[in-house]
């Protein structure tokens, strides 16, 4: 009855192919849009904003950049917080090399090195595939990291290793460093993030998500169609490098406020990939319910004890909160091993027939 | 997506809801308990624990308030120590950071909440300059300090006998293990010694035998070691199999822990690590915690862990951080204190020798004094030497030169507010 599409007629081909053919999803959206950009940050507090808010943002901005490589195009990738790595290095050089430039600019710049970065280790994937291919992303994963603690230009030689972000302030308002407000940092972060998925949403229905995915299926069938795999292959690691590279530098810029090389190894990159895999391969909601389940939730779980008024120490929360997040993404993943995106791709078909199923 | 927003309300609701106003001193401790790190954080956080448990059962707290000492699981995650931070902020009177990547987070946001860090032999040295870190605190002696008196002690007391030997630095590649490597480079120069940085990654802190290798190929003089968990295990055993003599092998303070010498207990025998505290189970303040926690069945420590180096080290930051709160509450003259008198208080510590005895701490520590400029009051610490079962003492109280330690901070803490400008300084104070 809530998803009824019985009576929208779709009566020409651009009304068909809308982002939202059907009237209620287009409403869930702009209720889920009211609350992220009016609700939320009129009420949240601060504690709110460091821990769940602007996490889930970037987490989900980076995922979605490894879901057009891996979901879409087929690629696996485990170099993901190298690139996230090379996205916020380039960010600090641009704001301490250039402090006039403005920091929208600055971060859109940054993820074009981290989409070199991408098309340079990407190039193996035109001879290698799957582990393979794996294998030599993580290639990149652990050169990357060394370069960051290596390379002391890129750190302007600080003496601790780590790079620190200056404030930065933008119309008169500090929006990055320590005198930023967490409600600027929010809003920077969701504008940036909004944009960014649309664009993604449109690639992946365009003729470029297309290419990718007759890749991901078959890669020779692909060819035969006359897809140039090279040119397609790249293209997915250049896009997705990009998102990837502009979350590492939200992610350092926006939230962390300081970085040492170590944040940009081998678990921030399982870390995005559990978050695609659980939130569901080759779409771009489940980006977003994966970075809920992976970031918020085990947040939320911490407090939880203490907020109802129970007095446990703080070490046994950390444990059980790792066990209830494992269980779950145990249970998830038998329940729908397609991802989080599947399961509610089920219960809206569910909807839609209700309460006449067939 | 829907889901966020009602976590997100959740835990708004959450941080709202834990705002209580109660008459207590909050000192909340981003605590490692679990971790790859774990092994070394427990005896220290159930020192400090049990230090103030002590004064409650004790004195009913300080000043007649109860502490409120409660943990915060970050299992040395940076991520999960900025979210224990901004979860206790708003009561918290104090931010005991408790690893050097989660100070680095904090430090520049103390200036806007205005909540002062206790880093007790650990973080950035140069926030021992309290003119340009006037919310952060060091007490009671630097990294720096540390290589100062290191490099006194195996010089025999003549830096100028150091002339064309050898230095390893045997680091953990991270802030922590980088910190003293201006100093060395700076006295190295000056002396004429020569100086071979090896870092260790966090991934290879089990296994050092490349950089035990590199150890036996260079022959250094001296190892000075700046380890931390699993590494300093790894570092001694491997010294132990490549036979490098231990009596050049020193450590800092944090790479002194009795459980990694046991492992090789009597072929680690020589091995010293400098420490500002010192284990004295005869210290009044260790009965008093034996009958109030311990007897009461209140600790989380095991009788061995008690005798133990680390343990002890944690009762000495608590009882800073007690004497922080007293001297507070004195000059406020109020049992409430605010954030911005606790940073009132740690400035103005006092800890003489007839205050040492009077709480008690007989023994466990050095006699030193804070300012507003000086955020570490410098100390002094003492050599400890494994004697195949335990540390024991084995050099006179140390004190470091701080004729090249004064130039280094004075640069490196500019250096750290141009780069965080605007950063306010206090140009008020000059004692």
């Amino acid at each position: 009855m809530l998803y009824r599409t019985s009576g929208q007629f779709k009566t020409t081909y651009r009304s068909d192919q809308a982002l939202f053919p059907i009237r209620q999803d287009a409403f869930l959206l702009g209720i889920i849009l009211l609350f992220a950009w009016v609700i939320l940050p009129a009420s949240a507090s601060s504690f709110a904003f460091q821990t769940l808010l602007i996490p889930v943002l970037i987490y989900a901005l980076a995922a979605t950049g490894l879901n057009v490589l891996t979901g879409y195009a087929g690629q696996l990738s485990l170099g993901t917080g190298a690139f996230m790595g090379v996205g916020a290095y380039a960010c600090y050089k641009l704001i301490t090399l250039f402090p006039e430039l403005n920091l929208i600019v600055a971060v859109l710049l940054s993820g074009l090195f981290s989409a070199g970065a991408g098309v340079l280790f990407g190039l193996p994937s035109l001879r290698i595939k799957g582990f393979y291919l794996a294998i030599a992303t993580l290639a990149a994963q652990f050169f990357l990291v060394w370069l960051f603690e290596k390379w002391g230009w890129l750190y302007n030689y600080n003496a601790s290793g780590a790079i620190q972000v200056p404030n930065v302030s933008m119309f008169g308002i500090w929006v990055a460093g320590p005198q930023a407000t967490d409600r600027a940092q929010y809003f920077f972060v969701l504008a940036l993030v909004t944009v960014l998925t649309m664009v993604t949403i449109n690639l992946t229905r365009g003729n470029l998500g297309r290419s990718w995915k007759a890749v991901r299926d078959m890669d020779i069938a692909a060819e035969l169609i006359g897809i140039n795999l090279l040119k397609a292959k790249l293209q997915a690691f250049a896009v997705s490098s990009y998102l990837v590279g502009v979350a590492g530098a939200l992610f350092v810029f926006f939230w962390r406020g300081a970085a040492e090389p170590n944040l940009f190894n081998i678990d921030l990159s399982f870390r995005v990939l559990f978050i695609a895999i659980i939130g569901g391969l080759g779409s771009v909601l489940g980006n977003w319910l994966g970075a809920i389940l992976i970031v918020a939730l085990p947040v939320v779980l911490n407090t939880a004890p203490h907020w109802v008024g129970l007095d446990i120490s703080s070490s046994t929360v950390e444990h059980v909160n790792v066990m209830i997040v494992g269980a779950l993404i145990v249970f998830f993943l038998i329940v729908e091993p397609h991802g989080l995106a599947r399961l509610w791709a089920l219960i809206r078909e569910k909807l839609i027939h209700w309460p006449f199923p067939y | 997506m829907k889901t966020m927003k009602r976590l997100a309300l959740i835990g708004a609701a959450a941080a709202m809801g834990s705002a209580v106003a109660a008459q207590e001193l909050y000192t909340p401790n981003l605590s490692y308990r679990t971790g790859p790190f774990a092994a070394t954080g427990i005896p220290l956080m159930n020192g400090q624990r049990d230090y103030m448990l002590m004064l409650n059962a004790r004195d009913g707290g300080i000043g007649g308030v109860p502490v409120d000492f409660e943990e915060c699981e970050t299992g040395y995650s940076t991520e999960k120590g900025v979210e224990c931070y901004e979860r206790t902020k708003d009561k918290a009177l104090v931010t005991q950071p408790w690893s050097t990547g989660i100070t680095l987070q904090v430090l520049p946001k103390t200036n806007v909440d205005q909540i002062p860090i206790l880093a007790p032999g650990y973080g950035f040295s140069p926030m021992t300059d309290g003119r340009v870190f006037q919310w952060a605190f060091n007490t009671p002696a630097t990294y720096w300090d540390a290589m100062s008196m290191i490099l006194q002690e195996i010089s025999g007391g003549d830096l100028a006998s150091l002339e064309g030997k050898k230095i390893a630095h045997l680091h953990l590649d991270h802030p922590y293990g980088k910190e003293p490597l201006p100093l060395l480079e700076a006295l190295g120069a000056q002396y004429g010694f020569e100086v071979l940085p090896i870092p260790v990654g966090i991934s290879e802190m089990q296994n050092q035998s490349a950089q035990w290798l590199q150890i036996r190929r260079e022959r250094p003089d001296f190892v000075i070691m700046w380890g931390w968990g699993a590494m300093n295990a790894g570092a001694i055993t491997e010294a132990v199999k490549t036979r490098y003599p231990m009596d050049q092998f020193v450590g800092v303070w944090w790479s002194g822990h009795s459980d990694d010498l046991q492992l090789v207990g009597e072929d680690g025998k020589g091995y010293r690590s400098i420490s500002w505290s010192l284990p004295n189970d005869d210290a009044p303040v260790m009965a008093d915690i034996r009958e109030h926690v311990v007897g009461a069945g209140n600790s989380l420590a095991t009788e061995e862990e008690i005798g133990e180096v680390f343990y002890q080290r944690g009762v000495v930051i608590s009882a800073i951080l007690a004497e922080g709160i007293r001297v507070a509450q004195e000059r406020a003259g109020k049992a409430e204190i605010s954030p911005a008198d606790l940073r009132e208080g740690l400035e103005n510590l006092n800890f003489t020798q007839a205050r040492i005895d009077e709480l008690g701490l007989t023994g466990l520590m050095a006699p030193f004094s804070t300012s507003c400029s000086d955020h570490a009051g410098h100390s002094g610490a003492w050599m400890l030497q494994w004697d195949g079962a335990k540390f024991v003492q084995a050099s006179d109280l140390l004190q470091a030169d701080q004729t090249p330690i004064e130039p280094l901070v004075e640069e490196k803490a500019r250096e750290y507010a141009e780069a965080n400008a605007p950063w306010p300084v206090n140009e008020a104070c000059d004692g």
